[in-house]
This record gives structure tokens, sequence and C-alpha cells, in this order.
């Protein structure tokens, strides 16, 4: 008995080796790999996390684990992947967030642009202005008259203090030049349950959140921020369009690495996003988010690092909104 | 009416069918285990199981993950009844009167005090799921920003005369909560405040943390070398674990106005469990003949909250489902879970999919049956907890709490902060000061704020808008009603020597 029992112990050692120099043949990824996200499992960022996660699992042959650091708006999740071991099994799902609190936190511990790599955008999402449908305005332009007709008179509501939410209403006033009040919330749940009930006038919500109350008649949309409508709600002209150019925001996803990660390990992730971002199937289902399947080089992702830093800095400054 | 029982019907038929059920009965099981564990709470359970749901369809993914969450609510106020150990926020409440009673050798039947009021609380809350959302949707719309900063400044008031003995002390630890929940970032104008340039006190002090430490490790610390020979030597009969009949009948009105109390802030998205259990129990003790009892054992101070906690649970489903609006991060996962299975959810989720909305309903009447079949059989088993020797049940609780509080926000920070709230506790506990309004200033005081300023903003600095609205000027009145109340039995009531402690 004890003798069969060896056998089985001698079996499974050599197994089990056999395997471990295989996987040595093949050094990436040797275990499984940590999505860290910068919010609470649901959100948003955490949905399109897992929508990538699952299926980069399938093409890479190791589990995608997805970890939920919230906190700081991001930033807590952001500073551990900047401190985690550059091999690739620690990637980040950065959002718009990330190059925002660059300018709104100067004293964070490490430097979004310098300390991650990136490796490919995933999705875009448009912010989208909604008002109460109880508001005298029926498209952009009544709401720009009427919102000069009333100077300090309309609220918009946001998720937070220095969201894309609330920068989106900072440009929109500095580009329209008319005076919007904020009127913060915690989070964006609440925001909406106010904007429903008419506590507040109007919001600059992400697509996504907001498309439900569109649709249901209880919102209405009056313009998208970005720069070309968005495949989820194609009826809803861009702010360009509707007569206000120069006032783009788009929300935005994109995967990053902590800096020394090896190029070929990004040039694999880079490869293997871009074909997953290329399914019909995920594109269906990131469009059910109101997001737009946006592959991208990692070149194109550190300019658009660079730019958005670069404008929210400008925002920041110029709306007072800075944050000790 | 019709339309509601036959739609009822179809969710019972989908609810019931064989595979369904077997994920009903896996999500409250788990959840009723998960429940226990001090800190490893519902959010934590949900999140690790998710991936689980990629392979099943929507409908069996979200009963099972709904079933976690109240079958957490059923396990989490066994520790706080047993152990003085509040596993979730929302029962440290139900450890003042659940503990002594546990002390007194009452605590199985404060365990099958809790069940019923439970299975109670949770039938109306579902029934009121079903027949009057309409009406429930609307009342919520009705709460802006003036009326919740005046139900919160009437539950602070009334919360802050909750603690026994000095009324001093009291104050003083209700504004120590206050204190400590000013800590992280204003939602008004995003400034940190006395984070110490840390990050992770960012988004301020964890709940649970903070009534894990003050409650359970505080307890833990006063009373290691104390406890051995007391509960070792406890016998538990039967008769001990039945409640008698002079317990259940002080229980039905408390176990009613309790149930009120958790649907009336079920009404009101955002606003937490926690705040709930503590407005029931300071209404139990504010209305009681005999307010003496309170904090030594009064059963009414168990039945109460327990009781909200549980409509509560059931009526905050109301908005998540029909309106996709989430009442607590809880429910803002079970949405994200509908929309990794590609549900769209908002306000036209029960006419797209009503399988997942009254399948859902029914399986909520059959998970607190199976809950409650389940859990009056335990009673004898968990009470046997006591008779673990002290010297493993404490490691092993501090295991727990640490894996607990670790998982919510995988930080180990959060761990530090139970030990330092421990040590805090331990030292209030030592001089005789309350803990319990500690936890109500912590939660009340960020909602009051943060509603009052945006009150401020909206109505541009005016405070004449709370006396023009009237569900908030029905409020202050309320708050002016109790202040004068308190004044008038302190000038007709001489002030009477102060009652020794019955712990510690």
């Amino acid at each position: 008995m004890s003798r069969c029992w060896l056998g089985r112990l001698v079996l499974l050692v050599l197994v089990w080796g056999g395997s471990a120099a295989m996987v040595q043949a093949d050094p990436f990824p040797s275990k499984p790999i940590h999505l860290v996200v910068g919010y609470a499992a649901g959100g948003s960022t955490d949905v399109v996390a897992r929508i990538v996660g699952q299926q980069l699992s399938e093409v890479l042959g190791q589990p995608v684990v997805i970890e939920n650091r919230p906190g700081a708006g991001g930033s807590i999740a952001s500073a551990q992947v900047a401190r985690s071991a550059p091999d690739g099994h620690t990637i980040f799902m950065s959002t718009i967030a990330n190059t925002i609190n660059t300018s709104l936190y100067p004293k964070l511990p490490f430097d979004f642009a310098t300390d991650l790599a990136p490796i490919s955008l995933v999705a875009t999402v448009p912010n989208v202005l909604v008002v109460n449908p109880q508001v005298p305005a029926a498209n952009l332009k009544e709401f720009i008259a009427l919102a000069k007709s009333k100077p300090g008179q309309i609220n918009f509501a946001s998720s937070g203090a220095g969201s894309s939410i609330h920068l989106s209403g900072e440009l929109f006033n500095m580009v329209a030049q008319v005076q919007l009040v904020h009127v913060p919330y915690k989070g964006s749940a609440p925001a909406v349950v106010d904007l429903i009930s008419g506590q507040v006038q109007s919001m600059f919500d992400n697509l996504s959140s907001s498309l439900p109350y569109i649709k249901a008649g209880k919102l209405r949309a009056l313009a998208v921020t970005s720069a070309h409508r968005s495949a989820a709600a194609p009826d809803i002209p861009t702010m360009a369009e509707a007569g206000l150019p120069g006032c783009e925001v788009t929300s935005w996803f994109a995967l990053v690495a902590p800096a020394k990660t090896p190029q070929a390990i990004v040039a694999r992730l880079n490869a293997e996003l871009g074909r997953i971002l290329a399914e019909p199937r995920v594109k269906a289902r990131l469009a059910e988010l109101g997001a737009d399947a946006a592959p991208s080089t990692p070149e194109e992702l550190a300019e658009l690092i660079a730019s958005e830093t670069k404008k929210w800095a400008g925002v920041i400054k110029a709306s007072g909104a800075s944050i000790e | 009416m019709e339309q509601a029982l036959a739609d009822l019907l179809y969710g019972f038929g989908v609810a019931l069918q064989p595979a369904n059920l077997m994920w009903v009965v896996i999500g409250v099981v788990l959840g009723n285990l998960i429940g226990v564990l001090p800190g490893l709470g519902a959010m934590t359970t949900i999140s690790m199981l998710l991936p689980l749901t990629y392979v099943i369809p929507a409908v069996p993914a979200i009963l099972m993950l709904a079933g976690i969450f109240y079958g957490s609510m059923y396990g989490g106020a066994i520790c706080a009844i047993l152990l003085n150990l509040p596993s979730h926020p929302p029962h440290a409440v139900t450890c003042i009167d659940g503990y002594p009673m546990t002390l007194n050798g009452r605590g199985g039947a404060a365990l099958g005090v809790t069940m019923m009021a439970s299975f109670f609380a949770a039938s109306v809350g579902i029934m009121l799921m079903v027949f009057v959302s309409p009406l429930l949707e609307a009342v919520a719309f009705k709460f802006g920003p003036t009326e919740i900063s005046a139900v919160m400044l009437l539950g602070l008031l009334a919360g802050s005369t909750m603690a026994r003995g000095s009324p001093l002390k009291g104050i003083a630890m209700t504004l120590f909560g206050l204190f400590l929940g000013s800590v992280g970032t204003d939602v008004s104008s995003g400034i940190q405040r006395y984070t110490f340039g840390l990050p992770d006190l960012a988004d301020g002090v964890d709940l649970a943390a903070l009534s894990l430490g003050l409650f359970g490790i505080a307890d833990f610390l006063l009373t290691v070398d104390r406890r051995e020979v007391s509960t070792t030597t406890t016998r538990i009969t039967m008769r001990q674990m039945m409640p008698t009949r002079a317990e259940l009948k002080r229980s039905i009105l408390p176990m009613l106005r309790g149930t009120g109390v958790g649907a009336i802030f079920g009404a009101m998205p955002g606003t937490g469990p926690t705040i709930t259990t503590f407005v029931a129990y300071a209404l139990e003790r504010k209305i009681s003949k005999s307010p003496d009892r309170f904090g030594k054992g009064a059963i009414e101070g168990v039945t109460a909250p327990e009781a909200a906690a549980h409509s509560k649970t059931q009526i905050d489903f109301i908005p998540t489902m029909s309106l996709g609006i989430p009442g607590d991060p809880v429910m803002a996962l079970l949405l994200g879970a509908l929309i990794i299975k590609g549900v769209n959810t908002g306000p036209q989720l029960i006419t797209e999919h009503p399988d997942v909305f009254w399948g859902l309903v029914a399986s909520f009447w059959i998970g607190n049956l199976l809950l409650i079949v389940l859990n009056v059989p335990l009673i004898g088993i968990w009470v046997r907890l006591l008779r673990i020797p002290y010297r493993f049940l404490f490691p092993s609780a501090l295991f727990f709490i640490a894996i607990g509080v670790y998982s919510t926000h995988n930080n180990v920070f959060d761990i530090l902060l139970v030990a330092v709230f421990g040590c805090v506790g331990a030292i209030f506990l030592l001089l005789e000061f309350p803990v319990a309004p500690v936890v109500l200033g912590f939660v009340l005081g960020p909602m009051l704020e943060e509603n009052f300023r945006r009150a401020m903003v909206l109505s541009r600095g005016d405070l004449m808008i709370y006396l023009e609205r009237p569900i908030s000027a029905t409020f202050i009145v309320l708050c002016l009603a109790l202040v004068l109340l308190q004044f008038y039995s302190y000038l007709r009531v001489p002030p009477s020597p102060r009652p020794a402690r019955a712990m510690h």
C-alpha cells in the first residue's frame, strides 16, 4: 500500500516538474494575472475590466483575477500597480480619472504618466448633457440661452468634485460662457436620483449610466461630448453638431502596466487586446454599456495620456477646482 | 393587485425551477455562513463569486447573489449577540442589549426572537415590494437633500440620548463619532480632511473596521484574562434557548415598529442599513416605559433593530430593480452582475426582463423560508460557540476579523485601523464611555453634513427652505419637540444617582 502511494507521489512530482519545465519555456504568462481595478466591483470600470479579463484569460491560458482596490479616485490602485513587479502579471485598468488626479492631487506618491507603461486603450464612453424633462430647453442652443438668461441659477450635478463629470461641466461653463452651479454628489447614482426628481436641472453624466433613463423618457439628452456620435445612442447629436464646438470630453478606459514591464510582454498584451476588441461579441457587450471598443497602440495611448493630463490641468486651473 | 398576484405566481414558476431553486439554496446558505464570520461581508463574497456567474444564466445568477446578501443579514446577528462582535456594522446596535442577554444566559432566546423578527420583517418588506412599489418609488423622489438632512438631524437627536449613564459622556462620544466621520475627502469641495497625507484615509475610516474594533476587539482586550470560567461552565438547556412567553409578548410591538422604521428608510435610497438599525433602537428606547432596562439585556433592543435591518434590506431592492438606482454598494454590485450578464438595468428592467424581477421576488420568500428553517435548529449549535474555550475562540475570531476587514478593500491598512480602534475602544470601556454613540455619529454625521451643504447650495444659502418644504418641515418640528421634551423631563425629574454599569 505504502509503495503504491510512494509511486504515485513520484509520478506526481514528475508530472509537476514536467509542467513546470514547460512553463519555463514560455515565460509569459507563467501564473495568474492580476487585473487591478481602482473602483468597487459592479461599477462601469469593473464591468469593462471583467469583460476584457474573461477574454484575456481564454487567449493567455492563465486565469485573469480582477482585484478591486477602490479608493481616492483610483489613486490607491494605480500606486499599488506602479510599485508591483514589472513582469506583466499585474496590470491596471486605468481611467480618465487617473489623468485628472495628477493635477488635482499634486502630492501623489507616483507619476501616472511615467511610472506606468501604456499597453492599449480599451474603450471610450462619451459624457452626455442630460436635463430634467421639465427644463424648458429642447436642444443645446435653447439650454445655453436659458443658462445665459438666468446666470448662476441653473445647477449641474456631478459624481464628485474632480470627477470627469464635474470637469465636463466646468469646461462647458468656460466654452459656452455660462454659469451653471456645481452640485457634487457621492457617486453617480444619488446624483441621477436628484436629477430625475428635478432637485437639480442638468448633469454631464457618463452616457452608460444615463442611457436607460434617456430611453425611458425620464431624462432628456441634449448632446454627447465626444467628437463623433456614439454607436450606443446614434440619434444624440455631438456638442459641435448642436452648435458648441470646443467642448469635447470622452471618458476612457485603458490598460497599463508597471513602467519597467518588458517590451515583448507589452506587445503581446497589446496584440491580444487588439484581437479581443475586434470581436463582434465583445463590441456588442461594450455597446450595451454605452462604450465603444477602441484598441490602440501603446504609443497612441501614451499620447492620449499626455494630452489629457495637459487638458485637465488647464481646466482645473481655470475653474479653480484645484484641491490641496 | 390581481396583476401583481399573477406576476408573483409567474415569479414562483421561475424561482421553483429545479436549477434556479438550487442556486437560491446555495446563495442563502453561503450568505448565512458568511454573515456569521466577522467582517467578511456580502460585498466581498459576491465580488469573489462574480466569476462563477459567468457560466450560468442571468436568472439563477442574480437569485444566488441576492440570496447571499439577505442570507448574510440572518447570520450577522449571531456573533453580535453571543460575542459582542458586530459581524457587520448594522448589527453593532444589536450588541448593546444582545450581549448582556447572553451574559444573563438568555443568548439563545435572543437569537430565537431575532430569527422570528427577521422573517416577519423580511416578509413585510417583500409584500411591500410586490404591492406598493410604485408608491415607494414616488416617495423616494420626494426625498431630496433638504428632506434627507432633516431626517438625519432627527436621527442624530434621537440617537444621542441612546446611551445609558452620563448624558455628557454620551454626547462626548457622539461628537467623537462625528469627528471620525469628517475624516476623508469632503464631498462638497473635494478637499481631504484629517487624512495626514495618507491615500488610504482619502475615502474615510472604514465603518466595518470601526465597529469591529470598538465593540469586538475592545471587549476581547478587556475580558481576555477574565472570562474563561464563566463561559466554559455555562450549560445550555433547551429551556434557555426558547424565548419565554413574557419575552415574546414584549417583542411583538418592537418588531412591528422596527419593521416600519426599516420600511421608511428603505424608501430613502442611500441611507444605509446601519442608520436604520440605530434609529430603530433609539425609537424603542425613547418610547419605552422603562428605558432603564436598555443596555442591560432588554429584548426590545434586539428585536426592533433586527426587524428594521431586514425590512430595509428587502425594500432596498425596489429602487435598485425598478429604477436601476442602487441604494448601497452591495446593490450596485448586484446591478453590475446583471450588466455583466447582458441584462440592461434601469426603469425598463421589469418589463423587459420579468423573469429576473419576479423570479427574484419569489426567491426572496423561498430564501427567507429556507433561512428560518435552517437557523432555528442551528441556534443550539451557535450557542455552543460560547463553550469553546476562549484561548481558541479569541485567536480564531481575530483571524476572521483580519481576513474580513482586509477583503473589503484588499488593503492591510484596514487591519491596522481595527487594532487602533480596538485599543481606543478598550480605553473608552475602562472609563465607562459608551461606544455605540461613536458609530451613530460616524454614520449620521457625514450624511447630515453632505446633504445639508447640498441643500444650501440648491437654495443658495436660504435656511427657510427647511420650513417651505412640507416633509422637511415635519421633521424639523419633530426635532424641536424632541429637544423640548428633553428639557421638560430634565426639569421635572430630579437628577437620579447614576446606576452602576451592569457589565465590565
